[in-house]
């Protein structure tokens, strides 16, 4: 069975391609649904969806104050596969990726945890606390019996002998982040951020997801050519919790219409 | 040349790759420091005239005939610079900053202690500090506060999740990844990330090597019992360390069990049935819901309202080498007043849970029995919650009139 991830970064109808970005049941499901069909509607094709935790280590304010919203609210995370697999029937062109931390899976055990989010129509994984030297890196290789891509997240500062280690594992696409830090909207991207995509693009084949402080239309402008997709999260989290759901419309049509 | 990264199942590097590198350079600094005289010479130095080392190993015979059991040695370590053990891993990893060249310390805190020793050193090193302090914390914890910002260090209040000890690992450990080039993170307790347990551990396991020293001068014996406070597990740990490998010798925790068993209500992670899960950067056992989302937790001690357990404490109660006994609030309120009545000594909330765990133990030991009970800080920093607890009318009294001395 062909992944859709591949699918969408094959076909891709635009030069470069979002990824977005929702915490599952933030601010509350019916919202989440609305924003998710917005995105749809828009032109996202790859989606990514953060099963809430009490200690999101990588997130910034943003996203960290949304988990522990979500987590107020009650939901779980089988709420949040459940309501997955909901979202991805009624919206085939879109690929969905599931985001969390290591302790999600782990208390759900692994293989269940691969198993889950299969079923609920995802695309790939992306651990960010969860390392392929360490035991439990084995799920990457059980997610990709099971047809879904285990995302590897990278950084600038990663050393070379180490990318020889993490690349030849990576699959479906390589996700970078922007800066060393945490997730979270920036009002530039550093010429740096954008002088080491080149770096990273003649050391792999693999599609490059480039995320962490794109807030700009023409940050995304900026990353065609050198990045197949551009990953925006904090940003259009913060225009939800400010309640400003058609912001979101107009700030996605203005990242593709560019 | 690396250090082992996992106690048995327990530890490990789970961190974002954005993170390796800082955590590379760390491991390759401190294995260069050991092996460097110049290192180990102002280490020790410093430990001898800043710190107050060695720090006494006191025969408590007022208590030893209180409890008529075994022989109770107190391990001073309150007799530390700036009031318990914290500072000699605050030390030890300031001078490991200044060989890597960065200018700040960052730290989390509980009960102040560690953050005060970070901003301590920080100030002596000529060291930029900021200090991570959960909400909770800074309210019941003021005289600390207060001494490190007079020390120099900006103290930030953290708001998020429980407000508490494990929210502050975590605003410090996402300060540091923004940071790494100028910025160490002082990690304060046995756990995080390897290589942070194993460089606490070496750094704090001075204290049983001087508790082995100590005690042969005085006894012409090695200990029977060792007993230790643990919250992350940094003076536990570091008096058992150089212990660990004569099985004749018993080693004992005490851990906080708060109001009770109820989750939220104490910080026992190893009672009942534990749990393992990964968090913060390493495997260990955590207070955890059955979805692996992290409990609350309550103690009277901030220092041991912590959810987590350093990883190689893990592995040793899975094997069976050391016992852990909850302790709760009012047991170790009433330890407290007992070591002060009887031999004029306050400890830390924390370390009067060693001290209640110890009384639960002296009076069925032999009575020729060696037991040496960490004393891992001074009471001074608890009098926003023991005089409260213990003096409410006279406490609300006096606060009464200091807020309206001016008026």
């Amino acid at each position: 069975m062909t992944n859709k991830l591949d699918t969408v970064l094959q076909t891709a109808p635009r030069p470069i391609q979002l990824m977005t970005h929702v915490v599952a049941g933030y601010p509350d499901w019916e919202t989440c649904s609305a924003l998710v069909q917005t995105m749809a509607r828009s032109g996202v094709r790859l989606l990514e969806v953060q099963l809430p935790f009490t200690d999101p280590l990588a997130d910034g304010p943003t996203i960290t104050a949304a988990n522990q919203a979500a987590l107020d609210a009650g939901v779980r995370p089988e709420d949040a596969l459940k309501w997955m697999g909901e979202m991805a029937a009624a919206l085939p062109e879109v690929a969905f990726l599931v985001m969390t931390y290591a302790n999600i899976p782990y208390a759900m055990g692994l293989s269940r945890f691969v198993d889950a989010c299969c079923r609920a129509g995802a695309q790939g994984i992306i651990l960010p606390d969860l390392p392929l030297d360490e035991p439990e890196g084995t799920y990457a290789e059980e997610a990709r019996r099971q047809g879904l891509h285990p995302i590897l997240v990278i950084s600038p500062d990663t050393p070379a002998a180490r990318l020889d280690f993490l690349l030849p594992q990576a699959s479906g696409m390589i996700y970078t982040t922007l800066k060393v830090g945490i997730t979270g909207a920036s009002k530039d991207l550093a010429p740096a951020s954008l002088a080491y995509l080149e770096t990273l693009r003649r050391r792999t084949q693999l599609p490059v997801a480039a995320g962490f402080g794109i807030s700009q239309p023409e940050h995304v402008a900026a990353l065609r050519g050198r990045a197949e997709v551009a990953v925006v999260g904090s940003h259009i989290l913060g225009l939800v919790t400010r309640g400003d759901i058609s912001a979101v419309e107009d700030f996605l049509r203005a990242c593709t219409s560019l | 040349m690396t250090l082992p990264r996992h106690f048995g199942p327990f530890g490990g590097r789970y961190v974002p790759e954005m993170l390796v590198p800082a955590l590379d350079e760390l491991e390759a600094a401190f294995l260069a420091a050991r092996q460097d005289p110049a290192f180990n010479k102002s280490f020790d130095e410093l430990l001898r005239h800043y710190c107050g080392r060695p720090t006494p190993l006191y025969p408590a015979h007022n208590l030893t005939r209180h409890l008529n059991g075994c022989h109770i040695f107190l391990k001073l370590e309150s007799l530390n610079h700036t009031g318990a053990h914290k500072i000699t891993n605050a030390l030890g990893q300031a001078l490991l900053a200044l060989r890597m060249g960065k200018t700040r310390l960052i730290a989390e805190t509980g009960a102040g202690q560690h953050g005060l020793a970070t901003a301590t050193v920080a100030a002596r090193c000529g060291l930029g500090c900021t200090v991570f302090m959960g909400e909770v914390d800074v309210a019941r914890q003021y005289p600390n506060v207060f001494a490190m910002r007079l020390l120099g260090a900006e103290v930030v209040a953290v708001a998020d999740g429980t407000r508490t000890l494990k929210d502050a690992v975590n605003a410090a450990l996402k300060e540091w990844v923004q940071h790494l080039p100028s910025t160490h993170y002082v990690l304060g307790s046995a756990l995080g990330p390897h290589p942070y347990p194993t460089i606490v551990r070496e750094f704090q396991s001075v204290i049983g090597r001087e508790v082995a020293s100590q005690l042969q001068t005085l006894t012409g014996r090695k200990p029977d019992h060792l007993v230790a406070c643990v919250g992350g597990g940094s003076n536990s740990i570091g008096l058992f360390a150089p212990f660990l490998d004569d099985r004749e010798i018993r080693l004992y925790g005490a851990e906080a069990g708060g109001r009770g068993p109820a989750p939220g209500e104490h910080a026992a992670r190893l009672q009942g049935r534990p749990t393992t899960g990964i968090v913060q950067g390493y495997k260990s056992y955590f207070l955890q819901d059955e979805h692996g989302q992290i409990q609350g937790t309550h103690s009277i001690s901030a220092g041991l309202d912590y959810a987590g357990i350093g990883p190689e404490l893990a592995w040793h109660f899975q094997q069976g080498r050391i016992q852990f006994s909850a302790i709760s609030d009012d047991e170790a309120l009433a330890a407290y007043q007992l070591l002060a009545r009887l031999e004029g000594i306050i400890p830390a909330l924390e370390s009067a849970h060693a001290v209640a765990l110890a009384a639960r133990l002296a009076p069925r030991l032999p009575k020729d029995d060696l037991m040496v009970v960490n004393i891992s800080g001074r009471g001074d920093k608890d009098l926003f919650i023991t005089a409260r607890a213990l003096d409410e009318a006279r406490w609300r009294a006096f606060l009464h009139s200091e807020v309206h001395r001016d008026q």
